[in-house]
């Protein structure tokens, strides 16, 4: 918000510059983002004075002076005539910068260095002639930024208001709020308006939302324009001018902060009543919007109906125009809640309603509408009619606090007195009063404080004053305990960390994807929770799964050219379940590209399910969590995972704990061609995606140390032909059951279909690598141990040996 | 015999001058020195000799067949360096080629600065916590006393999935689950991801913060700036000036902004800090009265800081992205720069 520096100092009595008021602002809290001047482009160009004049050694028609700041004296080349020992001047040093950002530099002329050089009203662009330099009036005082001194040259303080300070919104409360932080001066603008003989407008107060609301009646204004300087104040302001008497009201809004409304008095009927709208009535606002009104909107209305839109905008059937003679002027107070409410609905945000949303000072509705009475007159002419109505039910009592100072000494980590408290306090327009008990004072904040109810407000109060760069900083003194993380945090580190060594790249996505997305991966949407207001449809469902948007990531990256993806999310995702939202971590991969990524004299191969599954082996291998976990053909009715149509039916497995009929933890495998397509891909995509929840529990277990072997194992081959439905892991499940005690190890080497192998069937060969405990296995012994793992393969599953 | 054994050496070693690789002396020790060999030979005859003359001559057999057979070794492990040397040689690579390796993973620059963050304080003692992310209005606002007409509880700006949960704005409602639970002393730290309606150059609906507070009895405004000052010195190295500024949010009182000196112009003003030399890094203060009533600690007796950082202005500052949206574009180009 822009606020004139100028205007500002019509109130304040004070010799620092803009840019200093913003320091100082800043750090106490209100944020001033920057500062610039209405007046010419020029930056650090200084009034100085002319101490001495000599002539350039080298040149007839230079002239060689000392000019001098407070604070520096500099040596300057001129080649000007007009000026003599003891003018004031405006002086550019080194670094300053002219209109059309032309930054003075060093410079030699003419063999003699100028640390600078004195401007003429062209070279600051004030003026497009001049003969010779810039002569200032006498008594200008030296060492001020040139804009500063000029007349009509104004600076705009760019601050950021936070809501807690709504008394800031205004030239007056920002002027107030310097002198408290700076310590200069503040004086008042008391209006001089007097009451008429006669009664003033009756008004009546319906609702709780009006805490206090008042009128004055002006009759015989002239409507007409306003004078060119209040005009540009609007619009440096950031409003439009309308009419000298609508211009008056924008001008106390901004120097006061205080809304105010005129109605053109002879457009309304009988009396005036701030009520709640009734449903289904209507009003055309000024800006031309066409309001349906609904119960708990505020209103002032007249016999008629709405006139205005209480705190926010008024109707077009009693607005102010040129044949407006007689007014009816408004300064009321509303409450925040009801204003901001009425504005959402409707849509509709002005001026007024901005600062009545943040809460007006209700001590100064009177004051106001009295500046701005005094300020119509003036302007459009016309007098006052009656006396003020001021209707005001329930005068607000500024409450005292307690302020203990020891506690905000507790609080903040440093010590005042008592006397420096007081001091500051006060000069925040807050009474203080000494109790009975020692560093225990009682305060009163004042009305347009609303921010400050209570002990850490006080606080807060003295520590912005002081400045936060004083209170010390300190490290606290506390018990030494290491910081825990949770079993999960952990666990995500972990994996992160087995995925980052297989060479995957972590992404983070949005939680929130879109329905086509959801629809294009075969899952459920009712099953999802849904953004009540999204911002774009695209961004309307809570994911259920990471593997929809990995699946957006692989299209994004195959159109960028990216060719080779390995790509992994570590999340939780978001589920209804009997109307409840449930939570949950889930890990996802995506693997797109050669298994080994591509290499210049290496033999590609592109990436299988045998590579995702190799992953999550490793996944579930680096977690110490390997034993129990299966990997199984889905089937229909595995619910967990909606994967369908998303994954290839042949070559996509689900992850399971505790056999087939245990949890389901997960699913990896080949994406189904058709959807790999929709996303981009022409080739094979593997993606995985596994449940954290099963994984918390057992990954921190300690796996007991097993003994080295001590005695050489023996190996013997098993190549056999058996019937394709056999799974290897039935063949295995079949071995363990032989002897568990010699048989070390068993491990497919290799699997073979087609061929000199008849179809229906296929080709295994195991590698099974026998050791005992105890000895050295004999061969003929070893000889037996296999006969007996070849007769059960035989018998379980009639296998045919090869040769 | 003194006689044959010095031709059969001269020849043994005329043969040896010629042979000119490894094999070659094989087939030289072979010849002479093995079992068919002339040395053999000479060894048999030893059988026929006189006992008085055996001893002698087996000596001198000896001795020449051991000079021999040192000899062949000699050469032959010369000719065996020289002959691997030349192999070696043959076997050159180009060392410029590229070399064969896995792609390298890469953790998003999110993680990797939440991480660190997570680190430095729980270096100090800090737990980590966390809460769901889909939170009831009361969690989100009521209990951090941000009032039922607050703007940031309006549709504009949160997320709503019904009428009383959203999408967290913040991760402030982990304090108030933490506190809920558990006695004073708390340190906690508790990162996550958050949600707001916006979404422009600046700010994403999605992004992440690390929210930190620690209660105990007499913590004071002075230990949350020691803290956050060596925390943000950690992170932006040592000399980065830090300022605290006041500033205002409902759930702390005094509320302070830090601003850390700008890391790209160092403080002489430019583009980034917007001419200020400060860049706005985190908000914090001390933890309201109101907020430890809701979870019913006595604000009397305890007193407690808070703070609240965003990850990615964190990151974009680390690593110099100048753009908030490719953090979650998740470009491979952009992923593997971390």
């Amino acid at each position: 918000m822009l606020f004139s520096y100028n205007w500002i100092k019509e109130y304040i009595d004070t010799k620092l510059s803009a840019v200093e008021v913003c320091d100082r602002l800043t750090a106490a809290g209100i944020e001033v983002d920057g500062v610039s001047s209405e007046g010419p482009d020029i930056k650090g160009v200084v009034t100085a004075e002319i101490i001495s004049k000599g002539s350039h050694p080298n040149a007839d028609r230079l002239s060689l002076c000392e000019v001098a700041t407070p604070d520096k004296t500099y040596s300057i080349v001129c080649g000007a005539t007009n000026m003599k020992v003891g003018d004031k001047v405006a002086l550019a040093p080194v670094g300053a910068v002219l209109p059309g950002g032309h930054k003075l530099k060093k410079s030699k002329i003419r063999g003699v260095a100028s640390e600078g050089m004195m401007c003429s009203e062209v070279e600051l662009g004030l003026s497009a002639e001049s003969d010779g330099i810039m002569i200032l009036p006498d008594g200008t005082e030296v060492g001020n930024d040139l804009v500063s001194v000029l007349d009509g040259a104004d600076s705009m303080l760019d601050a950021d208001i936070l809501p807690n300070r709504p008394d800031c919104i205004s030239i007056r409360g920002l002027a107030r709020e310097i002198a408290a932080v700076t310590g200069c001066g503040f004086t008042d603008k008391i209006p001089a308006v007097k009451d008429s003989s006669g009664s003033g407008v009756e008004v009546g107060i319906e609702s709780l939302d009006c805490k206090r609301y008042s009128a004055r009646v002006i009759k015989g204004v002239k409507v007409g324009d306003s004078p060119a300087a209040l005009k540009a104040r609007l619009e440096a302001h950031g409003m439009r001018p309308v009419n000298n008497v609508v211009d008056a009201t924008n001008i106390i809004l901004l120097e006061m902060g205080q809304p105010l409304h005129a109605f053109d008095l002879k457009k309304l009927t009988g009396q005036i009543i701030v009520r709640q709208a009734t449903e289904g009535e209507s009003i055309t606002a000024i800006d031309g919007s066409k309001h349906q009104l609904k119960e708990g909107m505020l209103v002032i209305a007249d016999d008629t109906g709405a006139q205005a839109i209480a705190g926010i905008m008024g109707g077009t059937v009693s607005e102010v125009t040129e044949v407006t003679t007689d007014i009816m002027l408004e300064s009321a107070y509303f409450v925040p809640a009801s204003v901001r409410r009425t504005s959402r609905k409707l849509g509709l945000n002005s001026d007024s309603s901005y600062r009545f949303e943040r809460g007006v000072d209700i001590e100064s509705v009177v004051v106001a509408l009295d500046r701005a009475a005094e300020l119509i007159i003036e302007l459009a002419g016309g007098s006052i009619a009656g006396t003020v109505t001021d209707v005001y039910p329930t005068v607000k009592k500024q409450e005292p606090i307690s302020f203990d100072i020891a506690r905000a000494e507790r609080l903040l980590g440093m010590s005042f007195s008592e006397d420096e408290v007081v001091k500051i306090l006060e000069g925040l327009s807050i009474t203080t009063d000494k109790t009975t008990e020692k560093n225990i004072l009682k305060v009163t904040p004042p009305s347009f404080r609303i921010d400050i109810n209570s002990q850490p407000d006080l606080a807060e109060e003295i520590a912005r004053v002081k400045g936060y760069e004083n209170i010390p900083e300190l490290l606290p003194v506390a018990s030494l305990e290491s910081g825990k993380r949770s079993r999960l945090s952990t666990l995500r580190r972990r994996l992160r960390a087995l995925l980052v060594g297989e060479g995957f790249n972590e992404a983070i996505n949005y939680s929130f994807v879109s329905p086509e997305l959801i629809r294009l991966t075969g899952d459920d949407l009712e099953q999802c929770v849904s953004v009540v207001n999204p911002l774009s449809s695209d961004q309307s469902v809570m994911r259920r799964s990471l593997l929809p948007s990995l699946l957006e990531n692989m299209r994004l990256n195959l159109g960028r050219s990216n060719e080779e993806l390995r790509l992994f999310e570590v999340r939780p995702v978001y589920s209804l379940e009997s109307g409840k939202v449930r939570q949950s971590w889930r890990i996802a991969g995506l693997l797109y590209g050669n298994r080994t990524g591509a290499q210049w004299n290496r033999n590609d191969r592109w990436c299988d399910f045998f590579d995702i599954k190799g992953i999550v082996e490793r996944i579930y291998a680096g977690l110490n969590l390997e034993k129990g976990v299966e990997y199984s053909q889905l089937e229909e009715g595995d619910k967990y995972f909606k994967t369908g149509q998303l994954m290839h039916p042949g070559k996509s497995a689900g992850v399971f704990k505790g056999g087939r009929r245990g949890v389901h933890i997960g699913v990896l495998g080949e994406l189904h061609p058709s959807v790999a397509k929709t996303f981009g891909s022409r080739k094979t995509a593997c993606v995985f995606e596994l449940e954290l929840g099963a994984m918390e529990k057992g990954f921190q277990k300690i796996r007991p140390y097993e003994k080295l072997p001590r005695y050489p194992h023996s190996i013997r081959d098993a190549a056999f032909i058996v019937d394709e439905q056999v799974t290897y892991s039935e063949i295995m499940r079949s071995i363990s059951k032989i002897s568990t005690k010699v048989i070390d190890n068993v491990e497919v080497f290799d699997v073979y279909y087609g061929g000199s192998v008849e179809q229906g069937k296929k080709s295994i060969a195991l590698r099974i690598i026998y050791r005992s405990a105890d000895k050295t296995l004999k061969s003929d012994e070893v000889d037996k141990l296999h006969s007996t793992v070849t007769g059960e393969l035989v018998s379980r599953f009639g296998v045919e040996f090869r040769s | 015999m003194k006689q044959r054994l010095d031709t059969l050496k001269a020849e043994v070693m005329a043969a040896l001058n010629k042979a000119a690789s490894s094999r070659e002396i094989t087939e030289v020790k072979q010849q002479y020195l093995g079992r068919k060999g002339p040395v053999a030979a000479l060894v048999k005859e030893l059988g026929g000799l006189a006992p008085e003359l055996r001893r002698a001559a087996g000596e001198s057999i000896n001795a020449v067949k051991k000079a021999l057979e040192a000899e062949v070794e000699l050469r032959l492990s010369d000719f065996e360096r020289r002959e691997q040397d030349a192999l070696l040689a043959s076997e050159t690579v180009d060392v410029t080629l590229p070399g064969r390796r896995l792609p390298l993973g890469s953790l998003h620059p999110v993680t990797t600065v939440m991480s660190e963050i997570e680190d430095f304080f729980g270096d100090l003692g800090f737990e980590v916590a966390e809460g769901p992310e889909i939170e009831s209005d009361y969690y989100c606002f009521e209990a951090l006393n941000i009032p039922k007409d607050h703007p940031a509880r309006d549709m504009q700006d949160t997320f709503y999935v019904n009428q009383d949960a959203v999408l967290r704005t913040h991760t402030s409602p982990v304090q108030i689950r933490v506190m809920e639970g558990r006695k004073p002393p708390l340190r906690i730290i508790a990162p996550g991801t958050v949600y707001r309606r916006d979404s422009d150059i600046t700010h994403t609906p999605m992004f992440h913060q690390v929210e930190g507070f620690m209660v105990d009895k007499d913590i004071t405004m002075s230990h949350l700036k020691g803290i956050l000052s060596s925390f943000l010195k950690h992170l932006f190295g040592k000399k980065r000036e830090v300022r605290f500024r006041p500033s205002f949010f409902p759930f702390t009182e005094p509320s302070a902004e830090v601003d850390i000196q700008c890391v790209l112009c160092n403080g002489s003003g430019c583009r980034v800090c917007k001419d200020t030399g400060w860049l706005e890094i985190l908000g914090c203060g001390m933890i309201h009265p109101n907020v430890f009533a809701s979870v019913e600690y006595d604000s009397t007796e305890v007193t407690g800081f808070a703070f609240g950082l965003g990850i990615e202005r964190i990151a974009m500052l680390k690593y110099g992205i100048d753009d908030l949206r490719v953090f979650f574009d998740n470009d491979t180009k952009f992923l593997r720069q971390f």
